[in-house]
């Protein structure tokens, strides 16, 4: 527009400018995100050496010199991995020692684990709160009941033959439905003013679960716990490492909502005392929702923890998949050292979980935005 | 003074501490029922401090407050009934961000109140249509403008059908655009004869509506008076300041 207005400039034009560096495409990321200054470049390279003089020999002992089809020792013919081990011992691996006719109840109990933990997705809005709660104390109850067999008249299995890798997986569940109320009371218990003997007592708890190591609470609960139960009774050794998990993972989560307690303005509880709710209709209406949508990345890193540390029980003797992972080891008609398979393996299921979970708590947390619009 | 028999609120000698500030100076005051009082007064003086004491998410020390005949005490009884009868609204709308609009109007009213949850969200639904966004129902409070959100947290504390609303600068988190929306509400709610406690910089809103203006500073009630002679002949030199600050914008 001003060029019009001054018309005694010339118009003279500029050399063409060099094309631009393509901005779209594999190379121009590349780019972008490898070469971008020389310390990045070396980086780049030094990872691609390291990588590519690991790799090919890992692929092809994990895959082109593996041996997968067989069923005995004597059929582990190739160079590289065994995987005829992990096959032979699958289902050991998986349900522990429990008889093999019976197995059915723990694939419906991990079916029922599912249903229960993903139905914040699936329950319908209006339902959610309380049938959500329902069934996930529920569970643990029912759990227990199949896999024990007596009550449904079905036959009897031990606890001593609960184990392998879906063991592993509900104990860290009915751990977390267990432990995330009961972290929840210990929490608000440690904000209470009004009570400092219960105050005291929630930190003293609190404190003690989160700052011994996992492996102490376990000794503590197959060796010490017994002592102080009355003469005469047994508890059994499954019940003692599960009240142990839950209470550490009731210290954890107590710690975690305690960051979410933080995170919610003082508006929300005028708001609600201004609508004349009661401390416990506000606490579990108004601020338990909130808490846990804002702690909700660091509930699963807590149950992913949990999940992972179900595996220290292999120490004490209870049949968790390692432990398993380990009796295959040592079985005289395996003896040719598997551990390699064997530990990759179990390694790859918990991280395919682990992995899982992520998934789900992003779903989760996409659901519980209310901000979108 | 209105010093008559049918004061629904009546607050004698009150005086509250913050540990050694003393916020609450010996406030004196009788609201009558339907009677709007406009509460204004500098940034600190205690302005909201002394509406918050009258549904108890304030303590006061010293001195005695009635609402409808209800002692303030610490009996949770009491505070319970007061709360019953006394709205509030905040200046940042403190609506429930879990909640739809709809779950935030019926928390109350099924929880406190015990009412059927189709009752209740009749109700909801009337108020949410009297502020004029019955539409918005479904969504959550994060998907609406601060307008829309003052509106629905009006309508939330009117669900609860009080006889006394507390309003703390409800519309100074609000842009300009959306101040009109909120006090057209409050305009409305006032002349339908609700006892209204307002706290606002609005002086339009106060001229319009209020029967009382009153002024507050360094934690005392300075001067009040008709709104006619709180403006015009403002009697004290600290009001006669204070005037001649807000209106210079
Ligand atoms: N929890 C508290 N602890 C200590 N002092 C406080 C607390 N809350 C408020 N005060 C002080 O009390 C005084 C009165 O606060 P109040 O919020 O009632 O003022 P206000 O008149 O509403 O001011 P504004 O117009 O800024 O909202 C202020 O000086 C404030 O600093
Ligand atoms: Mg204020």
């Amino acid at each position: 527009m001003t060029a019009n207005s001054v018309p005694s400039k010339i118009f003279t034009p500029k050399a063409a400018r060099p094309a631009p560096v393509k901005t779209t495409g594999a190379v121009a990321w590349m780019r972008q995100n490898l070469f971008n200054g020389w310390f990045n470049t070396i980086l780049t390279l030094a990872i691609v050496v390291g990588v590519g003089s690991v790799l090919p020999a890992m692929l092809d002992w994990v895959f082109l010199s593996a041996s997968f089809s067989g069923a005995a020792q004597a059929d582990c013919t190739g160079t590289g991995a065994c995987w005829v081990f992990i096959n032979a011992w699958s289902q050991q691996l998986f349900y522990g020692t429990y008889p093999a006719e019976e197995i059915w109840r723990i694939n419906i109990c991990v079916v029922l684990m599912a249903g229960v933990l993903s139905a914040p997705v699936w329950l319908p809005h209006h339902l959610r709160n309380r049938v959500d709660i329902a069934l996930l104390l529920l569970f643990p109850l029912v759990a227990v009941v199949i896999m024990d067999g007596r009550l449904l008249g079905l036959q009897y299995v031990s606890t001593d033959h609960w184990g392998g890798f879906t063991f592993n997986v509900m104990l860290a569940a009915v751990s977390m439905i267990l432990g995330m109320p009961l972290g929840f009371l210990w929490a608000l218990g440690r904000r209470s003013t009004s009570m400092p003997m219960i105050r005291s007592i929630c930190v003293v708890l609190i404190e003690f679960f989160r700052g011994v190591p996992i492996l102490a609470l376990f000794f503590m609960g197959s060796v010490m716990l017994p002592l102080f139960f009355p003469e005469g009774t047994t508890v059994d050794k499954l019940l003692r490492v599960w009240i142990v998990l839950v209470l550490f993972m009731a210290g954890y989560m107590a710690e975690v909502y305690r960051g979410g307690f933080q995170a919610i303005p003082k508006g929300q509880y005028e708001a609600a005392d201004s609508l004349g709710l009661s401390y416990w209709q506000t606490t579990l209406l108004v601020i338990l929702p909130q808490v846990i949508k804002v702690s909700m990345p660091n509930i699963l890193a807590t149950a992913v923890m949990l999940f992972k540390n179900t595996t220290f029980l292999l120490i004490i003797g209870v049949p968790e998949v390692l432990n398993t992972a380990q009796s295959a080891l040592n079985n005289s008609a395996w003896l040719g050292g598997y551990a390699s398979e064997a530990y990759l393996f179990v390694g790859f299921v918990f991280w395919c979980c682990c992995f899982g979970m992520s998934m789900v708590s992003n779903h989760i947390e996409r659901k519980l935005d209310t901000t979108r619009r | 003074m209105s010093n008559s028999s049918d004061a629904v609120i009546r607050i004698s000698n009150m005086n509250k501490w913050y540990g050694q500030f003393h916020v609450l100076k010996d406030i004196n005051l009788n609201v009558r029922k339907g009677e709007k009082i406009v509460i204004c007064g500098p940034s600190g003086s205690g302005k909201s401090t002394m509406i918050r004491c009258i549904n108890r998410l304030e303590e006061f020390q010293q001195g005695a407050l009635q609402v409808n005949g209800i002692e303030m005490i610490d009996d949770i009884k009491n505070i319970e009934a007061i709360r019953k009868d006394v709205g509030m609204v905040f200046q940042h709308f403190n609506l429930f961000p879990h909640l739809t609009i709809l779950e935030n109007l019926t928390l109350g009213q099924v929880w406190v109140q015990k009412k059927p949850k189709a009752e209740a969200e009749a109700l909801a639904m009337k108020y949410l249509e009297r502020v004029k966004i019955a539409n918005q129902a479904n969504k959550y409070p994060g998907q609406l403008s601060g307008g829309q959100q003052q509106r629905v947290a009006i309508a939330r504390s009117l669900c609860m059908a009080p006889q006394i609303m507390l309003f703390d600068e409800p519309t100074s988190a609000l842009d300009p655009e959306m101040v009109k929306e909120v006090l057209d509400v409050m305009v409305e709610l006032a002349e339908e004869g609700m006892t209204m406690l307002c706290v606002t910089h609005e002086m339009g809103f106060a001229k319009k509506v209020a029967d009382r203006v009153i002024f507050m500073d360094a934690g005392e009630i300075v001067e009040e008076n008709t709104p006619d002679e709180f403006f015009g002949n403002p009697q004290t030199d600290r009001l006669q300041l204070f005037l001649s600050q807000v209106l210079e914008h």
